[in-house]
């Protein structure tokens, strides 16, 4: 493991001396004609069908071939790079580009699995608003191994022709499912969505305990979780399907929302509703909303891994999709509705009136891991 | 020249088995010596059994294993008992290479369609019934639903393989001697036939239950969720980030290999069980139940029937809400928006399937023409390894040596597996027509002077004809079902038909999932068809020597398509 460790080190050296000494220029030279894998996040018809236009402009622009593996959760990605890395693959390896963040970053930031920093070095980089949250992930410095590409916010989506007046925290979402049983649920930790409903969760539940900010330990965790626990056991009695089965993550509440299975889901889009309408999955009176003491926010990134074939391929999609025009088509709530990352100014169309929730910050990655552990043991099979 | 051939073939379907299984049984034992674990421990092993879902999983996976296995087992012997020597056993006979050419990802797409709680079954009772919730054959957390979807798709395949069965075992005669007994149809049946029957049967129940236990792909999609089977739950954990666990991941793997031959020990003796042990059923007592096996038949093929306009309405729906019966709005911007990557990903399959059937069945050839020729050979039971060993299980080893062979080569590793998965299929399927191949037609053109090759293409392959294109047709359609080889060997950089109607049927847009059940149900349709043309232009110049055989190649279709 030392040798590869130290071979990592050389090869990052001399990958960033690489970096400054060849022009943007060049990079676009050696990138044409590139095959370009991009691992992300597949369970979205909207954010598929906007990685679709992507590759038609990264294609007619500079000859990349843009391929988006479409995967279930990013930390089968995490896996795939972490078992090339013990075969000692350090080039030619298998994924060019990854959308992540929180603790999919940092395992593969610990485990030495990115390429960079680049980020300064992206001519798109000026357009950044660099007054969000960007040099953290979940409170993990990004260190320029990810480039910001969308905000996210946890809110919730609710029909307001059958549930006009939405729980506005989660007492009262306890309060509401417990008047209509069977009536409310989230998605399966460890999904995305799940966990962060989890955490959200128990941040209002210990009005923001301090240590949620720091390195989980086992201690902490036992005390600060345990109203948690109370709070699942009462609430699984009559949520959906008494708790024994959930949904597989946000699409699917928001399937079941129209389904009329449930009268909330979920999502990380706070303008999922203007899209999922566009595109009939939701009804015209679907609306977003995030509970009165804000919403979970985070920021998500794409980074390249360090054996990633076409590196240069992945350094021009992502400038590009950091580009006023590719972040206000992401933004335009008919295509998908991502707030971006760049200033208000460089935006055009819907995506710059995209008004955020009231944000919540993340806890420390360490909690996720931890939190989808005890999760697991304590309802993972019922 | 067949020798060193033969050996090759070896080395590509049959030698990649050592490793595969010897990766795999390293890596549970927690020897990996490139991720710093170098001790050989039972840690794996006892990571399984300390996930506290873990028992509840491995009965799930035995409870849709035996009751899906032995439910298209019963049915399939009622609707012989039926229909056996009436007008409807031609008409079943007749249904089944359309129901069997329906592939598993396709045919649970469509069952959810039919029976989520809010597909069409529950959007038809919901006026009745009220608003209430219906589920339960779709990720029910007993298994039911899958159980039942598994049943109703091994049921075709085990009727296929019963035609030459009825045919060997001569029910003719057996039936006017048991008549003349005194035996009822139903009697006879049940005590002449089922115990022959079963002994028969027993290679498909084997293959069907090893399928139906490692099976990923369609448990992902209709199983339980919370715990999974056991093979999905292995699957996880392969996919877990935390590389520390990979020995649980490897040891779950094992373990649903143990699982399996355990199932298939147990099958084996309740046969022994029911045929020899305790056969006094058998020659006393009055019980010989006629069984309503035509009334089955029909609902199974009206469910089959159903799939496909569910499907293609959801394709085109653009607004469908719960509970109505049919779309409110439809459009064609799904079919539009999906339509470039969906031709990239057919270009992809048939790219795969085509090569990979068209050199398995060379292979299976050279396979079979040795055989014929030399004593010392690879025993049946070896090649069809990769039918009863669960996937999940060979894979890991094959990937985990793949990994170390330092090329990025994901098609081709793909290709080669689906090589050495559709090899045994196709060496089944030309094994009966070799078999029953009579060998003077190519000694007396031999002693006509005709070299061997002549020989063999000008007499022995017009006369196999039908078999070597059914056999090449099942190849491709053992290719394009392949989920978990395309998947773990492409490193996801290989994205098939398969792999994306399996990626977007967990949650995603319905409509989108439809497209892609369609397609994935259409490509093997066209290798099937093709087959059959090819066929009917060869037959035109049909000898009185091949009718014989015709029939015979057709009862060797996997059920795994």
């Amino acid at each position: 493991m030392k040798t590869t460790a130290l071979f990592i080190t050389t090869a990052l050296i001399s990958s960033t001396a690489y970096s400054a000494s060849s022009s943007w220029q060049d990079i676009e030279t050696k990138a044409k004609g590139q095959d370009v894998y991009f691992h992300a996040w597949g369970g979205s018809q909207e954010i598929n069908a906007y990685l679709k236009w992507t590759g038609k402009e990264l294609k007619s622009r500079y000859g990349i071939n843009f391929n988006h593996v479409k995967v279930t959760d990013i930390s089968k990605t995490t896996s795939l790079l972490l078992a090339e890395k013990t075969a000692d693959k350090n080039s030619g390896g298998s994924v060019d580009m990854v959308w992540i963040n929180g603790e999919n970053f940092k395992s593969m930031k610990n485990s030495d699995l990115l390429y960079g920093p680049f980020t300064q070095s992206l001519p798109s980089w000026e357009f950044v608003d660099k007054s969000l949250p960007i040099d953290f992930d979940f409170s993990e410095p990004t260190d320029g191994l990810e480039a910001p590409w969308g905000v996210g916010q946890l809110v919730f989506i609710h029909d307001s022709t059958t549930l006009n007046n939405p729980p506005a925290s989660f007492a009262e979402l306890l309060s509401y499912s417990k008047a209509f049983p069977n009536r409310v649920s989230y998605p399966k930790p460890p999904s995305f969505h799940g966990t962060s409903f989890l955490k959200a969760l128990l941040i209002e539940l210990t009005n923001g305990d301090k240590s949620l900010s720091q390195p989980v330990n086992e201690a902490d965790f036992t005390i600060v979780t345990q109203p948690l626990w109370q709070y699942l056991d009462e609430f699984h009695k009559t949520a959906w399907r008494e708790g024994k089965q959930f949904p597989a993550g946000s699409s699917e509440t928001m399937q079941l929302l129209d389904d009329r299975q449930l009268d909330l889901a979920i999502t990380f889009n706070p303008n999922a509703v203007f899209s999922a309408q566009a595109n009939g999955t939701l009804a015209e009176t679907t609306k977003t909303y995030a509970l009165d003491a804000g919403a979970l926010s985070n920021i998500h990134f794409l980074a390249i891994p360090w054996n990633a074939t076409a590196k240069e391929g992945a350094l021009i999609a992502i400038n590009f999709l950091l580009s006023p025009e590719a972040q206000s088509r992401k933004g335009d709530l008919k295509v998908w509705g991502d707030p971006s990352v760049l200033s208000n100014q460089y935006l055009t169309g819907s995506a710059k009136n995209t008004k955020l929730f009231k944000s919540i910050d993340e806890p420390h990655p360490s909690w996720q891991t931890a939190l989808e552990a005890e999760w697991l043991k304590r309802y993972g099979n019922q | 020249m067949l020798r060193l051939l033969y050996s090759f073939v070896i080395l590509i379907c049959i030698a990649p088995i050592i490793p595969g299984v010897l990766g795999v049984v390293l890596s549970a034992l927690s020897y990996i010596p490139s991720l710093g674990l170098s001790e050989v421990t039972l840690k794996g092993f006892a990571d399984v059994f300390a996930w506290s879902g873990v028992t509840r999983s491995l009965y799930l996976t035995v409870f849709t294993s035996l009751t899906s296995s032995y439910l298209a087992c019963f049915i399939t012997f009622a609707v012989l008992q039926t229909t056996w020597n009436t007008r409807a056993w031609k008409w079943v006979t007749s249904s089944l290479a359309p129901l069997l050419a329906v592939p598993h990802i396709a045919f649970a797409i469509g069952f959810a369609f039919l029976f989520s709680p809010t597909g069409i079954a529950a959007r038809i009772l919901s006026p009745i019934l009220g608003n209430s919730d219906f589920s339960y054959l779709v990720n029910d957390q007993n298994g039911i639903g899958l159980a039942l979807a598994l049943a109703l798709k091994e049921l075709p395949f085990l009727l296929l393989m019963s035609i030459p069965i009825t045919q060997q075992l001569k029910l003719e005669e057996s039936y006017k001697v048991a008549t003349s007994l005194g035996y009822s149809q139903a009697q006879f049946w049940w005590k002449c036939v089922l115990p022959q029957w079963l002994t028969k049967i027993r290679f498909s129940l084997l293959a069907i239950i090893a399928y139906s236990a490692s099976v990923v792909d369609m448990s992902l999609i209709l199983g339980p969720t919370n715990p999974p089977t056991f093979a999905v739950l292995v699957w996880q954990w392969f996919s877990e980030p935390d590389l520390t666990l990979f020995p649980r991941a490897a040891a779950g793997a094992v373990i649903l290999f143990i699982v399996c031959t355990v199932l298939i020990l147990l099958t084996k003796w309740l046969e022994h069980l029911i045929v020899r042990k305790r056969r006094t059923w058998q020659i006393s007592g009055r019980a010989g139940f006629q069984l309503r096996g035509m009334t089955l038949f029909l609902v199974v093929a009206l469910i089959n029937i159903l799939i496909l306009p569910i499907t293609l309405l959801w394709s085109v729906a653009q607004r469908w809400r719960f509970p109505d019966l049919l779309p409110s709005q439809f459009s064609h911007r799904f079919w539009q928006q999906e339509w470039d990557s969906v031709i990239a990903t057919i270009n992809t399959s048939l790219f795969i399937a085509l090569v990979s059937a068209s050199l398995a069945l060379v292979f299976a050839l050279i396979a079979h023409e040795y055989k014929k020729r030399y004593r010392l050979r690879i025993p049946n039971l070896i090649i069809a390894t990769p039918m009863l060993v669960p996937q999940l299980s060979l894979l890991f080893g094959l990937q985990v040596s793949t990994l170390y062979i330092n090329v990025s080569m994901p098609l081709f590793w793909v290709v080669w597996s689906h090589i050495f998965f559709a090899f045994p299929y196709v060496y089944l399927a030309l094994d009966g027509p070799w078999r029953s191949y009579n060998d003077g037609y190519s000694q007396t053109a031999l002693s006509l002077g005709k070299t061997p090759w002549q020989v063999w293409f000008k007499v022995k392959m017009p006369i196999l004809f039908p078999a070597i294109s059914f056999a090449w047709a099942v190849g491709a359609g053992v290719s394009l079902a392949q989920y978990l080889p395309t998947l773990m060997l492409g490193s996801g950089r290989v994205i098939t038909i398969t792999t994306e109607a399996v990626a977007l049927s967990s949650g995603s847009d319905r409509r989108v999932m439809a497209i892609y059940a369609l397609w994935q149900a259409i490509l093997p349709l066209l290798f099937f068809t093709f087959a059959f043309v090819l066929n009917r232009l060869q037959r035109k110049g049909l000898t009185p020597i091949r009718k014989r055989i015709f029939n015979e190649p057709l009862s060797k279709k996997p059920h795994h398509l």
